[in-house]
């Protein structure tokens, strides 16, 4: 049984979801930004004690591709761009499956539009403190010529080595132009620089903390401690090889191998695998438990913060 | 002793830190079963072989995640494998993989090694701004997930990936050989549950990334991690020795309970970054060993003093 064989087009490679370039695709691009421009309009019209519904209609529709490709059964081991189904739940599955890059190229699209909305958040806050004169509008200063630095270097440098350079002249720093050097100062020398600097501060609150914090207080603590110093000393390749040499050479002698547990990448090794590894994944277990109610929560719209 | 103040610690880690970056020297160690199932994993490669390269790492950790990935660039060139590049975590990490990748070609360029060349050998995808959505339609149809993508090649003209000889015989994600997953994040996590059926994964990871990425590892849903800067170095001591390969005076150097050798790189950088941070990392695990040992001796003193008050 064909089920909706216009929409099904499986194992071509055109289908709903993928037009060649021509009248048909550029038809539906047109319909599409119609269809997209009636949408916003219409949901700016909506009231608003109807709004939760909008979010919580689109968060559904959203969400139904992917719950619906993973529980609708398909043929193990099926390859969806090449196989043909042989019945309509077949088709379903596959038509499904093929959904699937679109919604995902939807989602990075409309993620994409977040870093739009980044933007226009970002120059309106600063400018209006700025223009007001708020406290600290001299950082907003700097935030905004930064900002306005960096994207004007980085997309003409972007045009020069993707429109202009076709040799690969630019590779080699001597063919550099004031613009290179410019993006190449803002983008390495600054911000790369500034980025390791604030991360690297971490190690002087590790070391305050190591001093004032890690303290031996119960019995918890205590293996915690141990546990964390032989996980430490482990990556202390100089101290494990030399401590490792001396334990095999002591089992050597006294034809005592289980002195060898006593290695120090041994004992860590052990405690990796048979302490932590499984303590993560129980907590793996919860974390997926908890991930999935909220989500199935959201995607159903029982949760009411983020739609009110 | 309760009461030092900070800035006599921050001093002491900063000095102790800084000393060891000038002299660099090569530690012997044992290589963690992990990165050597990693360097295993893709010297096990055929020459050619295709590989997907997600980098999603910036510098706010490059202590360990420059070092692997330069690691990796050398591994990946040394074996002569195409790869593509892409990241779905950071928008300034494509970037970032740029920089990097153009002082490993400049590198082997300069040691006489097989130039890296844009298009031929590798592409460049850039950014994707959702991990999920993205891992899920490369799973489902990688043409079509990469679609309408275009590379620069090296007699600069643009053409579709797919045209390129990187790509032009992937038809699907289980035509590449190997997925590595570059990361300070949890997109490693995202990789594995989308793709783990799909493809190969192995993974570079920080340190703090490392133990959420182990129960993967001992699943055998990815086939090797290499963690933080032990990790960096491990990459770079078996790409020197080897494993059960080089032998020093009837013993080998770098030993595996596996059977089998897998071989040492015989040209190129070997030893970088690792090496250059290795001590460093000594030290300041030293420091900090002996800062909580301090902490808690300061604490039984004091409570002891009470003690005697009483």
């Amino acid at each position: 049984m064909n089920l909706f064989p216009s929409m099904m087009a499986q194992a071509v490679e055109t289908n709903m979801w993928k037009q060649l370039p021509g009248p048909s695709l550029y038809g539906m691009v047109v319909l599409g930004l119609v269809l997209g421009i009636i949408l916003c309009l219409v949901l700016s019209r909506v009231p608003s004690n109807m709004r939760r519904w909008v979010i919580v209609g689109f968060t559904f529709m959203a969400g139904l591709p992917y719950v619906a490709a993973f529980l609708w059964p398909t043929p193990i081991g099926a390859n969806f761009t090449e196989d043909l189904p042989r019945n309509g739940a077949e088709q379903i599955g596959f038509f499904l499956n093929q959904a699937m890059e679109p919604v995902g190229t939807i989602t990075n699209i409309i993620q994409g539009f977040l870093l739009g909305v980044g933007f226009y958040s970002l120059v309106r806050i600063h400018s209006t403190k700025i223009r007001r004169k708020q406290e600290n509008w001299g950082f907003s200063i700097v935030l905004l010529t930064c900002f306005v630095l960096m994207a004007t270097f980085g997309l003409l440098d972007w045009k020069m080595r993707t429109f202009e350079d076709k040799t690969g002249a630019l590779n080699t720093q001597e063919n550099w132009t004031f613009v290179n050097y410019a993006q190449d100062f803002l983008f390495a020398g600054l911000y790369q620089q500034m980025d390791s600097a604030m991360f690297s501060m971490i190690a002087f609150f590790i070391l305050s903390a190591a001093y004032r914090a890690f303290r031996i207080r119960s019995v918890e603590a205590t293996v915690m401690m141990a546990s964390a110093l032989i996980l430490m000393l482990n990556l202390m390749g100089a101290l494990t090889f030399a401590q490792g040499q001396l334990m095999e050479q002591m089992a050597a002698n006294t034809d005592n191998l289980f002195l060898l547990n006593f290695k120090i990448n041994t004992f860590a090794n052990w405690l990796r695998s048979t302490m932590q590894i499984p303590a993560l994944r129980a907590i793996d277990f919860g974390v997926g438990l908890g991930a999935l109610a909220m989500g199935l929560r959201l995607w159903l719209g029982l949760e009411k913060g983020g739609v009110t | 002793m309760q009461k030092v103040d900070r800035r006599i610690l921050y001093g002491i880690l900063v000095v102790a830190v800084c000393v060891g970056l000038f002299f660099p020297s090569t530690i012997r160690t044992d290589p963690d079963p992990s990165s050597k199932s990693f360097y295993a994993e893709i010297q096990k490669l055929q020459p050619g072989s295709t590989i997907i390269v997600q980098t999603d790492w910036t510098n706010s950790t490059r202590g360990e995640s420059l070092g692997h990935f330069e690691n990796l660039m050398r591994l990946v060139m040394n074996g002569d494998h195409k790869f593509i590049f892409y990241s779905a975590a950071d928008p300034a990490a494509p970037q970032v993989a740029r920089t990097v990748i153009a002082t490993i070609v400049a590198e082997r360029k300069a040691q006489g090694l097989k130039e890296y060349r844009v298009g031929e050998d590798y592409v460049d995808l850039g950014y994707f701004p959702n991990a999920e959505a993205t891992n899920t339609s490369m799973g489902a149809n990688l043409r079509a997930a990469w679609a309408g993508r275009r590379s620069k090649m090296p007699d600069g003209n643009e053409i579709d990936i797919f045209k390129t000889p990187v790509l032009s015989k992937v038809q699907r994600i289980e035509d590449c050989q190997m997925m590595i997953v570059v990361t300070a994040s949890q997109s490693i996590d995202i990789a594995v549950q989308r793709l783990a059926k799909k493809v190969p994964i192995s993974a570079l990871v920080t340190g703090v990334v490392g133990p959420t990425v182990l129960p993967f590892y001992q699943s055998g849903q990815i086939k090797g991690v290499a963690v933080g800067l032990k990790g960096v170095y491990d990459m770079e001591y078996l790409m020197e020795y080897g494993i059960n390969d080089t032998e020093i005076e009837g013993r080998k150097y770098v030993t595996w309970d596996k059977p089998g050798a897998v071989k040492k790189i015989e040209k190129g950088t070997r030893f970088a970054r690792g090496r250059q941070y290795y001590g460093t990392l000594h030290v300041a695990l030293t420091l900090l060993i002996l800062a909580v040992v301090m902490g808690n001796v300061a604490m039984f003193a004091a409570r002891r003093r009470k003690g005697d008050q009483v």
